[in-house]
């Protein structure tokens, strides 16, 4: 009988309630922590009066700028140090009581006098101020190869476009919290972040601390996306500041307003493209010229435009990246940060592009495939896109599709609809623990997060199957800077990252382990050679003989107290390659051309991202990637109030995700790659079903009424609406 | 109720009798949560928006978030730590890791106590389920798998 796949490591205790997120940490004395809004969108904090707060039953004590001053000045410090109000919304006190009631009603009570300042509340009240950032991501903002613009005005076909993209929150269930406790001058810290070890050093440096006096723990996430990481740890140490001067452990947990404000968000886009073909549908040139949102008191911007660099193949090709300061929150990585948006944009114009040239998307993609990357000029490691259009589209049914506008089922138009997704890959230096016990037990122990991604299951597959250890004997560590120092979990990076180190270790055990075997006279492998000898099945044996012993036998004889190996691994010194995982989205959907709903009927898509740990979990990754990517697509959308600069409808009534009944049928195709130059042949899996999905949606929609829609999500309006003058095609012939 | 606005209270909490002092103002999420340490139950929203907080009250599912704790007197409450254990799984609970229905966890609980009061519904098919669990939000993504181990409980 198969052993069936194997399932996530910690779901049992996912199951029945036992895994312990950070504020429900027990702390014996715990004061819970409420923070105190700036009474407006911009300006500066003249005084905040404690006084009446003071006398509410419960008070404990409140933190602002003045007891902030002890901590060192840095980007992360800053919004708790400097009494600027930077955006609505924005913290400038907290309150520390004997219950959450208590907390609420002080943190009420807390009189806060400030200088108003006009506000920009919006991109577009301040157009003239934009700029180009240094980088766009971890991309420079801008880029040239060749002449986009002569290609342009040479082509035999330009599509011409405006994309918009809205605002997006990452909203993960859990909240952002923190439960902290000093013991002298030492600290622990329960809190939900994707980085422990990046939390440590902001602590240890705003504190003033060795970093080994300050522990940061983060054993269960309920969700990041990208917004658990440095934009909460002002308010984080706030709490923390709280906590040294009460003596007592002290909890902030983020209500689901600030998560609008405080946590991050994907910016706003405003996409200007200009595709250029020939007559065959070859790219000739790309021009793609992004504005975005970035606040007054940090700064970020996505590589929105990296697709048109990276994804197909086109001689001449111009991106730039601007930025918009305003009055609102900062924006952070967000679930495919960059592609999401980017592939919206691009795929959305090759769609047109094709209906214009009378060729079908999928050739059209086809004929554009980029061999190498052309933006590096390196070859990729690996790059199965084209197997990816041929396995989506058999599964999908592509070439017996109905014709455009064709296809109906009772008050719904149908359509169909494909776009590409790409990710780039990269690597982070990781190491891992990996410890043997006599019984032939396993403890992997990696300080990296497991925030939904799988991370402990792949973490100890990995182990396991180099040690031929069940999985049902594996014991995984995660989110603990005890522990040894592994990857923030960001940017589908963490198995691929963690992989050589546990390799290491476990290639280091299997040594140890074989010279025992064969110089151990009461060992049947006794005299065998070392390199012979393999790991499966919970048996150490020959490959050459038939002989073998269980592993548990041989640890029980020569190695009664376990064994136990680090590995590390460092970034590769030289890139020879460029790294990227592809995949290729198909959609259906129903329109209502009568009420203007738009529902997702069936989503098949095929996805190439090296050697697949696990095929259930990359899976699921990929079915949530894919239903992120239909909330950007049809949801989601953060609206500020251009009066006051707060976010209208900060809550899950108004701001729309995905639910169980927006579910459309999945079908998703792992298609095999090798990659010979990647640490395990892995890719990462997160990031990669979250972009691409979104244009595929509108492509669909197109097929099904003739409607282009260019601005996410896509409402009702959108497709009553007038239709956009701006419609058609410029061709030179 | 008491000179310092607390109530007094008689649950059958996990099919065990309690009796607990709130005060009038708390809700049952943060009486179960904070208070009792079934911290099983989550806290999403606290608008009763997002389903994190689902309990069963007399086998019925309701968010305990909008439940003020002292209205619950009397009542007999199910929350995660009362369904299955480790060793013990509810079937549900087993339908959800083999179907890997959950990735963060967190609105898992939730989603299960959701799950179990809507197969005592008997919904019909897959569409149903669907619409039956649309009060449980999950931001990873983990719906078409929910659905598929409720299926299989429910025989669909």
């Amino acid at each position: 009988m198969s052993p069936g796949p194997v399932t996530r490591w910690e779901a049992g205790l996912k199951v029945t309630g036992q895994a312990v997120f950070a504020a429900e940490t027990p702390a014996p004395g715990l004061l819970y922590a409420v923070l105190v809004e700036a009474p407006v969108g911009c300006g500066t904090v003249l005084a905040v009066d404690a006084a009446q707060a003071r006398r509410t039953p419960g008070f404990a004590d409140l933190i602002s700028y003045p007891e902030a001053q002890g901590l060192k000045p840095s980007s992360v410090t800053a919004l708790i140090r400097e009494p600027t109000i930077h955006f609505a919304g924005q913290p400038v006190a907290l309150v520390v009581a004997e219950n959450l009631a208590a907390a609420q009603a002080a943190a009420r009570a807390v009189r806060v006098e400030a200088e108003a300042r006009p506000a920009i509340a919006a991109l577009g009240q301040a157009l003239d101020q934009a700029y180009t950032p240094a980088t766009a991501g971890r991309n420079p903002a801008e880029s040239r190869r060749g002449d986009a613009a002569r290609a342009l005005a040479e082509a035999h076909l330009v599509v011409r476009r405006r994309y918009e993209t809205a605002v997006n929150n990452h909203h993960p269930m859990e909240p952002h919290a923190v439960v902290c406790c000093w013991e002298g001058d030492r600290v622990t810290v329960h809190t939900s972040t994707q980085a422990v070890f990046g939390a440590r050093a902001a602590i240890a440096h705003a504190f003033g601390l060795p970093a080994e006096d300050a522990r940061v723990v983060s054993r269960f996430l309920g969700g990041g996306f990208g917004c658990k990481g440095q934009l909460w740890w002002p308010w984080m140490m706030q709490a923390m500041l709280a906590a040294r001067r009460t003596g007592r452990p002290v909890r902030l947990e983020l209500t689901r307003a600030q998560l609008f404000t405080l946590a991050g968000r994907r910016s706003e886009t405003v996409q200007e493209l200009a595709v250029g073909l020939d007559a065959d549908g070859r790219l000739t040139a790309i021009d793609h010229q992004v504005l975005a949102q970035t606040s007054t008191h940090g700064e970020y911007a996505d590589t929105t435009a990296g697709v048109s660099r990276w994804l197909y193949a086109c001689p001449n090709v111009t991106t730039r990246h601007r930025l918009v300061r305003t009055n609102e929150p900062q924006p952070i990585p967000m679930r495919a940060p960059g592609t999401a948006p980017g592939t919206f944009a691009l795929e959305s114009a090759l769609d047109e592009a094709a209906a214009a040239l009378g060729i079908d998307p999928v050739d059209l993609r086809v004929r554009n495939h980029g061999d190498h990357d052309q933006e590096a000029g390196r070859p990729w490691s690996s790059k199965r896109l084209l197997e990816c259009y041929r396995v989506g589209a058999e599964r999908f049914g592509w070439a017996h599709r109905p014709a455009a506008g064709a296809a109906g089922d009772g008050r719904w138009r149908l359509g169909s609809g494909m776009a590409s997704t790409f990710y780039a890959q990269h690597l982070q230096p990781s190491r891992a623990r990996v410890r043997l016990a006599a019984d032939a037990s396993l403890v992997v122990q990696c300080g990296t997060q497991d925030m939904g991604n799988g991370a402990y299951t792949a973490l100890g597959q990995m182990a396991a199957e180099a040690l031929g250890v069940p999985m049902s004997r594996v014991t995984v560590e995660l989110g603990d800077t005890l522990l040894p120092q592994g990857p923030i979990s960001a940017g589908s990076q963490v198995t691929v990252s963690i992989s050589p180190a546990v390799a290491m270790a476990t290639a280091e055990l299997r040594a140890i382990l074989a010279q025992l075997a064969v110089a151990d006279q009461a060992s049947p492998l006794a005299g065998q050679r070392p390199e012979d000898l393999d790991f499966a099945d919970g048996l150490v044996r020959s490959r050459t003989g038939n002989v073998a012993e269980p592993l548990a036998d041989l640890l029980a004889r020569q190695a009664p107290a376990g064994l136990e190996a680090e590995g590390s691994a460092d970034l590769p010194q030289v890139q020879t390659h460029s790294f990227m995982s592809h995949g290729a989205v198909f959609v259906e959907v129903g329109v209502d051309p009568d009420l203007g709903e738009v529902r997702v009927r069936r989503v098949c898509a095929a996805f190439a991202a090296g050697r697949i740990v696990n095929p259930l979990l990359a899976t699921s990754q990929y079915v949530g990637g894919l239903i992120g990517g239909i909330g950007m697509a049809l949801h989601e959308r953060t609206v500020t109030d251009l009066a006051s600069g707060r976010i209208l409808g900060d809550n899950f009534a108004d701001y729309l995700i995905p639910v169980h009944a927006d579910m459309p049928t999945f079908d998703i195709a792992l298609v095999h790659e090798d990659d010979t130059h990647l640490p395990g042949g892995i890719k990462g899996v997160g990031m990669l079903g979250t972009a691409g999905v979104q244009a595929a949606i509108a492509n669909a929609i197109f097929d099904a009424v003739g409607r282009r829609v260019r601005r996410l999500p896509i409402r009702i309006e959108d497709i009553l609406g007038h239709p956009d003058p701006r419609d058609g095609f410029e061709t030179l012939t | 109720m008491s000179d310092d606005g607390r109530i007094a209270l008689s649950l059958t909490l996990n099919g065990r009798a309690l009796d607990v002092e709130t005060p009038a103002c708390a809700t049952l999420l943060d009486l179960l949560r904070d208070r009792l340490g079934l911290t099983g139950v989550k806290k999403g929203c606290d608008m009763g928006a997002c389903g994190a907080c689902t309990v069963l009250m007399g086998g019925r599912r309701i968010k305990s978030c909008l439940a003020l704790a002292a209205a619950c007197d009397g009542g007999a409450i199910t929350t995660i730590e009362g369904i299955g254990t480790l060793d013990d799984l509810h079937p549900l609970q087993a339908a959800f890791i083999r179907h890997d229905a959950l990735q963060c966890g967190y609105c898992t609980p939730g989603q299960i106590l959701s799950g179990i009061a809507l197969l005592a519904e008997t919904p019909k098919d897959l569409a149903a389920i669907r619409e039956g669990m649309s009060g449980n939000l999950c931001r990873c993504g983990a719906y078409p798998n929910i659905v598929a181990a409720i299926a299989e409980v429910a025989g669909l």
